[in-house]
């Protein structure tokens, strides 16, 4: 994983920045119903924590996923790897890196034209982490994203240090730390965030959201579930303009010896152990 | 003191005893031991029958409790006798039918009918279902109680039930490790509440949870999970109206001597902490 580096060249899943119609009636949203904490208002853009990290989310008019990159050289080792083979990247302007709350970052796009911020020192706060509804999150967890071209996808995930641990049909999980995946690529019609996934703290939480929800008469896309490669346990709830935000728990770790990767069926049993089904989510469902 | 050592089978009159047949087999999950004319024996664990449908009434039922042996049955009837109890000493082929070696019947102060049984058999074999539900046994059983107070003296003074937890005026007693073997529920008249049979994982409660909603069986409480004994759970209706539950990861009282009752008030979250509501389904002081 490490590409014969000592370190790792990318470690984490940082920040998702979400495009919103209506940013006021989403941030109460995420802060009111999901439970996050909200922080700051800067540069038309809501920041919402949710665990030691300054900021998770951003809700704006810009949508990116933010990947944190070991130190400045790693940066330019996948910049100049991104960029041989054919990637769009450019450097960020100190205004753009203020946005974020990185130091230094590359802003990159990925073949289905997602865009994916490669970071250096994302903000961390000296501040626990407060929400302001008990929904139990703990973490920041993972992304799901859309890809309309996912040979040349995966070539972009794999040239920044990324592993397949399983596949469900061309459904690709990837790995960039000891867990089984931080990011799930999904072939779809479209581009986009799929998900963004916060961890909560056991399988409790997950239930008790699942009812919230209920009686919030907010629509789950689907669950509670589980995820058979990744033994991840998921509830996927619809947030503002149809992203889909998820509480998840007990996500297998990938282990310490290398495997090759898994190959599920795209069906249902691979995509939900329980027996859950999303009935109106393509990436999600599995043709009948 | 009457020394019940664990609750081992019920048994419950059907009108139809194929519909019943049906609903254990392909929906609860069971193991069919034996099939006679007119009684259906069914396996959860690895005694010879835990659950026995009998062609008649359903409101004929009855609760088997296992006791140590001869000698404390005999005890036990004196005891009984003693407090008023009319005490039925079971004939050989009503022994032969229940698969045990010798037991007597009465009725609680409510007027449930209770058996206490010696010997009850076990099987060579083991528990093989018909469905994986992922049951690991019969476990505990919900009881109608006209006077949850009277009751609960009843099970702790003359048997040796201890209560774990109260909701409300509600009892959950143990007569073992387990948090409860005996749970009493306030209704208006003598019955069988729930039958509880124990799973190996929350996945077996979830899994449940959508296979009984795509066969249509009534979810009639949950999932959800228990504040006081800790289970995860699945209420469901199968035929009779009878309710039965699955759930995994009752805790087991580890201190004997210095356990106490906690109070948890009458209210939904004190039935279930992830908030799940009763549908079709009276929360037990109702």
């Amino acid at each position: 994983m490490n590409n014969g580096h000592a370190t790792p060249l990318i470690t984490s899943v940082c920040y998702v920045r979400l495009a919103v119609s209506e940013l006021h009636g989403s941030a109460r949203f995420m802060s009111d119903i999901f439970g996050l904490q909200r922080v700051a208002d800067q540069d038309g853009e809501i920041a919402f924590r949710s665990d030691h990290r300054y900021r998770t989310v951003s809700l704006g008019s810009h949508e990116s996923v933010g990947i944190e990159v070991w130190d400045d050289e790693a940066l330019e080792t996948v910049g100049k790897r991104l960029r041989d083979l054919g990637f769009a990247v450019k450097d960020a302007e100190p205004a753009e890196c203020r946005r974020r709350y990185v130091q230094s970052a590359l802003l990159a796009e990925d073949a289905s034209k997602n865009r994916i911020d490669l970071v250096v020192r994302p903000s961390h706060s000296g501040r626990r982490y407060f929400p302001s509804r008990d929904a139990g999150i703990v973490q920041f967890h993972s992304v799901g994203l859309r890809t309309t071209d996912h040979v040349r996808d995966m070539a972009f995930w794999k040239a920044i240090g990324a592993g397949v641990s399983d596949w469900v049909g061309d459904i690709a999980y990837l790995r960039i730390d000891g867990m089984h995946h931080r990011i799930a690529l999904y072939p779809s019609k479209r581009n986009g965030l799929l998900y963004a996934a916060f961890e909560v703290e056991a399988l409790d939480q997950i239930m008790q959201n699942s009812y919230f929800m209920q009686e919030s008469q907010i629509r789950i896309v689907q669950g509670p579930g589980r995820e058979a490669a990744s033994r991840q346990i998921f509830l996927h709830v619809e947030g503002p303009d149809g992203l889909i935000l998820s509480y998840v728990n007990g996500m297998a770790e990938y282990g310490d010896k290398p495997r090759l990767a898994r190959q599920f069926p795209l069906t249902a049993t691979s995509l939900c152990d329980w027996g859950s089904e999303s009935s109106d989510v393509p990436e999600l469902s599995a043709p009948v | 003191m009457i020394q019940l050592k664990d609750v081992s089978y019920v048994r419950l009159g059907s009108p139809d005893l194929e519909s019943a047949e049906n609903f254990a087999i392909a929906c609860l999950g069971l193991q069919i031991a034996e099939r006679g004319k007119k009684e259906l024996y069914l396996r959860s664990d690895d005694r010879a029958h835990t659950l026995c449908y009998s062609e008649g009434d359903a409101r004929s039922q009855a609760v088997g409790f296992e006791v140590e042996d001869e000698a404390s049955l005999q005890e036990a009837a004196s005891t009984l006798e003693s407090l008023g109890h009319a005490v039925h000493a079971g004939t050989a082929q009503e022994a032969e039918q229940r698969k045990v070696r010798t037991f007597i019947g009465f009725r609680d102060p409510t007027g449930n009918h209770i058996e206490l049984v010696v010997r009850p058999e076990r099987s060579g074999r083991r528990y093989f279902a018909s469905r994986d539900a992922g049951i690991t046994g019969f476990s505990h059983i919900g009881l109608n109680s006209t006077d949850p107070a009277r009751d609960e003296r009843f099970w702790t003074q003359v048997c040796n039930a201890r209560v774990s937890d109260r909701i409300g005026d509600i009892p959950l007693m143990r007569v073992n490790a387990i948090h409860h073997t005996i749970a009493l529920v306030r209704a208006p008249s003598a019955g069988i509440q729930h039958i509880n049979h124990q799973v190996e994982s929350s996945d077996d409660v979830l899994r449940s949870y959508y296979f009984l909603n795509e066969k249509r069986v009534p979810i009639v409480f949950g999932p959800g999970r228990h504040p006081t004994s800790g289970a995860r759970f699945l209420y469901f209706r199968g035929p009779d109206g009878m309710i039965f539950e699955y759930s995994v990861g009752v805790v087991e009282i580890a201190d004997e001597a210095t356990h106490r009752p906690r109070q948890f008030g009458f209210e939904p979250t004190s039935f279930c902490m992830w908030g799940a509501k009763p549908a079709g389904m009276t929360l037990p002081n109702n």
